[in-house]
C-alpha cells in the first residue's frame, strides 16, 4: 500500500493505494493542488520508498525547492531514494531526435531504464507537457511502464484544460485505479476548493466531493457543516460543546431560569483527517424559520431525543423529515441515557419510520466520549453516503 | 460595478476607465514601447492591487525599471517565470513568487491563486482592505514568450478559463503580445478572448495606438509617447 499522506483521504481509500496502481490526479487551471502529489512524494519518501519524478516543467533544483519552501522538507536528503527526470531530458531528447514517434519511444526507455535500474517503488509523472507534445494516446503508453519487471505505482497531476467530460472519459476509460480531480469554486470567497474521488478500482466508493483547506502546506479536508438537531432541550447544545475543541454558543436564560438556544451552538473539531464545523440548532418550534438556513450546505445531521421523554418524538419525527428533505446522511443518538428511561431501539425506529440503515446510538452527552463516536459515525456516512 | 481607471487618457476621459471584468489585449511590433501600456493599465491606484505575471525579466529588475511609489510597491505582486532557472534557491515571498519555467503553467496558475488568496484575505498588504471584492490588477508580460512554449489551443484553454476567472472576480486582465511573430490564426484565437484590443504601431520615430472594441470610441490611430512614466496622447 502507497499511502497518499493526506489523513481522511487515506481512510476514504481504506489505507492507501495497492501496489502497481495508477493514480491520475487532475486538477483545473488557478486551483491550489500541487500539494497533493508533493505531499504523497514526502510521504512515500518518509517510508523509503524509492520514487522517480518526471517533471518536464521544472529542473531538479528547482522542484526540491518548491516542496522545500511547501513542505519543508528536502527531499534530496537520501539521493539514492529520488530519480528526476526534468525540463533537460525533455531538452536533450528535443534536441538529439527529430522524428516525433521515437522522441516518445526515447522517453519511454528513460523511464523504464530509471525504473528498472533504481527499483523503483513509485513514479511521478507531471503529464501536461508529455500530453501536448504526445497527444492523449501517446502520453498514456508513456504511464504503462512496459518492459518494467517491478511496476511501480504511478502517480500523474494533469492540469485540466478540457473540462469535466473529459476526466469522466478518463475515469470511465478504466486507465487508471484511481481518479481525482480538483477544482475551486468561486463563490463570496474566492477558490473555495475541493477534491472529488471520481473513480476508484479497488473498493466500493460513491463519486464524492469534500472540500479541502491548505495551511502551513498541509492539505486538510474539511467538512464545512454538520448539523445537530433535536426537540428542545434533548441536549443539542451539550453534544456540540463536548464534540468541540472550541465553540460558542447563543444560550440565554428563559423566565424558569434555565437556559435554551436562541440562534445556534457552533463548534470546531479536529476528527478522522477532517476539519468539521458543527451547527446546533435551536429546539424551540418558534425558531423553526430559521432551520432552512442553518440546513443549507449541511454534509450531514446529528438527531438527538432525549430517552426519558418519549411525548417529544413527535417533534423528532417533523425534524427527522426536514433532514431527509435535505437530503442528508443522518445518525440518531439517544441521549440522556445515564437516566433512567424505557423507551428501546425498536421502539424509537418505529415511532421515527427511521430506515433500517439509519444508526441509533444511545450515548450521554454529557460524556465527551461517547459524543466523539457518534460524531466519527457521522464521518463515515459521509464518506459513503451518495449526495 | 468597479470601474479601472486606465491611464488612457480616451478611455478614462470618454468612459471613466474599464468596466471590472473587462479584459484587454495589447498587441505591439517588434521594439516598440507597447508593454509599457501595458505597465500603464495595471498600475495599482487607490484600494487596488496588481499582480504581474513576467515571463521575460526577473521580478528584481522589474522592480527596479517601474519607479513605482511606496503604495503601488506594496500592492504589486510578480509571478516570475525567469529567476528560477538561473538561482533554483530563489524563495516566494508574499510580493514576489516564482515559477520554474514559463511552461509550467499549473504553477503559473497555482501562484495566481495564492497571491489573489492572499490579497482577498488582506494579508497582502498592511492596510486593510478598502473595497470587496478587492479590485485586481493582472498583467501577463507577455503572452509571446508563453506561446514560445505552448502551442496555441492549450494556452487559448488556459486563457480561456483564467478570463474567465477575472470576470468573476471583478479584475482586469492585461496582455501583451507581439504581433508580428505569430500567424493570423495565432493572434485571432488570442483576440477571441478579450473584449478590448490595443494595437499599436511604429512609424520611424513615432509609436500610434488605437482602441478597439469599446463603442464610445472610434479606433483611430493616436500618437503617444512616456513622459515622466505617464503615457501621453499627442
Ligand atoms: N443527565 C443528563 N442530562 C443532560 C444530558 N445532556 C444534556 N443534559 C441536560 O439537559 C438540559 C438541556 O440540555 P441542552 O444541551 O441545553 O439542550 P438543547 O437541546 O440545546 O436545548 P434547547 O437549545 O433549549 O433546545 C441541560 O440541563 C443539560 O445539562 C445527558 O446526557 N444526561
Ligand atoms: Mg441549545
Amino acid at each position: 500500500m502507497l499511502r497518499t499522506g493526506i489523513s481522511g483521504i487515506d481512510e476514504m481509500l481504506g489505507g492507501g493505494i495497492p501496489g502497481e496502481s495508477k493514480v491520475l490526479v487532475s486538477m483545473e487551471p488557478g486551483v491550489d493542488g500541487g500539494l497533493f502529489m508533493a505531499t504523497t512524494l514526502v510521504d512515500a519518501l518518509s517510508r523509503d520508498r524509492t520514487c522517480l519524478v518526471v517533471i518536464p516543467t521544472s529542473t531538479r533544483d528547482a522542484f526540491r525547492e518548491e516542496i522545500l519552501s511547501t513542505k519543508g522538507v528536502d527531499i534530496h536528503t537520501r539521493p539514492d531514494r529520488i530519480i528526476t527526470l526534468d525540463s533537460r531530458t525533455r531538452e536533450d531528447i528535443r534536441k538529439n531526435i527529430r522524428d516525433h514517434s521515437q522522441r516518445l519511444a526515447e522517453w519511454k526507455r528513460v523511464i523504464c531504464s530509471a525504473c528498472t535500474e533504481n527499483n523503483v517503488d513509485v513514479a511521478f509523472i507531471y503529464f501536461d507537457l508529455f500530453y501536448e507534445d504526445f497527444g492523449l494516446d501517446g502520453a498514456l503508453s508513456v504511464l504503462e511502464m512496459t518492459g518494467v519487471d517491478k511496476k511501480p505505482v504511478v502517480v500523474v497531476e494533469h492540469l485540466n484544460l478540457e473540462g469535466d467530460t473529459f476526466i469522466e472519459d478518463l475515469a470511465s476509460a478504466g486507465l487508471f485505479d484511481l481518479v481525482f480531480s480538483i477544482k475551486a469554486s468561486y463563490t463570496g470567497v474566492p477558490f473555495f476548493n475541493f477534491l472529488t474521488v471520481e473513480h476508484i478500482s479497488w473498493t466500493q466508493l460513491p463519486r464524492r466531493s469534500v472540500p479541502y483547506l491548505i495551511s502551513d502546506g498541509t492539505i486538510r479536508l474539511y467538512i464545512p457543516k454538520i448539523i445537530v438537531t433535536g426537540p428542545p432541550a434533548s441536549g443539542k447544545t451539550t453534544f456540540v460543546n463536548n464534540a468541540s475543541e472550541y465553540g460558542i454558543s447563543t444560550d440565554r436564560n428563559d423566565f424558569r431560569g434555565s437556559s435554551t438556544t436562541v440562534a445556534m451552538d457552533l463548534g470546531w473539531v479536529h476528527l478522522k483527517g477532517f476539519d468539521i464545523s458543527i451547527y446546533g440548532t435551536p429546539g424551540k418550534p418558534r425558531f423553526d424559520p430559521i432551520l432552512p438556513q442553518l440546513f443549507k450546505c449541511a454534509m450531514g445531521a446529528v438527531l438527538i431525543i432525549d430517552v426519558t421523554r418519549p411525548e417529544t418524538l413527535d417533534r423528532a419525527r417533523q425534524l427527522l423529515t426536514m433532514i431527509q428533505q435535505a437530503l442528508l446522511p443522518v445518525v440518531l443518538v439517544a441521549n440522556k441515557s445515564d437516566l433512567p428511561y424505557t423507551l428501546g431501539k425498536e421502539e424509537i425506529r418505529r415511532i421515527l419510520n427511521l430506515p433500517e440503515d439509519t444508526i441509533i446510538t444511545f450515548i450521554s452527552a454529557t460524556r465527551s466520549s461517547d459524543v466523539s463516536c457518534v460524531v466519527e459515525d457521522l464521518v463515515e456516512q459521509i464518506i459513503m453516503f451518495p449526495y | 460595478m468597479y470601474i479601472y481607471k486606465s491611464g488612457i487618457k480616451v478611455i478614462d476621459d470618454a468612459l471613466g476607465g474599464l468596466e471590472s471584468g473587462t479584459n484587454i489585449l495589447i498587441l505591439v511590433p517588434s521594439l516598440s514601447s507597447g508593454d509599457r501600456i501595458g505597465y500603464t493599465i495595471s498600475k495599482p491606484k487607490n484600494g487596488e492591487f496588481s499582480i504581474i505575471l513576467s515571463t521575460d525579466q526577473p521580478s528584481a529588475d522589474i522592480e527596479e525599471t517601474l519607479g513605482l511609489t511606496p503604495f503601488q510597491r506594496t500592492h504589486t505582486g510578480i509571478i516570475d517565470t525567469v529567476t528560477k532557472l538561473m538561482s533554483p534557491e530563489a524563495a516566494d515571498s508574499v510580493r514576489v513568487k516564482y515559477v520554474p519555467s514559463a511552461s509550467d503553467l499549473t504553477g503559473i496558475g497555482i501562484k495566481f491563486t495564492r497571491m489573489v488568496e492572499e490579497i482577498f484575505r488582506g494579508d497582502f498588504s498592511e492596510d486593510e482592505l478598502e473595497i470587496f471584492p478587492p479590485p485586481i490588477r493582472f498583467y501577463i508580460n507577455s503572452l509571446s514568450t508563453l506561446l514560445m512554449y505552448r502551442r496555441v489551443e492549450v494556452l487559448y484553454q488556459f486563457l480561456h478559463v483564467i478570463t474567465t476567472k477575472l470576470k468573476k472576480m471583478e479584475a482586469l486582465g492585461v496582455y501583451v503580445l507581439n504581433k508580428e511573430s505569430f500567424d493570423e490564426r495565432t493572434l485571432s484565437l488570442m483576440k477571441q478572448l478579450m473584449n478590448v484590443v490595443i494595437d499599436v504601431k511604429k512609424d520611424s520615430n513615432q509609436e500610434f495606438l488605437s482602441i478597439n472594441g469599446l463603442s464610445a470610441i472610434t479606433p483611430d490611430w493616436i500618437a503617444y509617447q512616456f513622459e515622466d512614466g505617464n503615457l501621453v496622447m499627442k
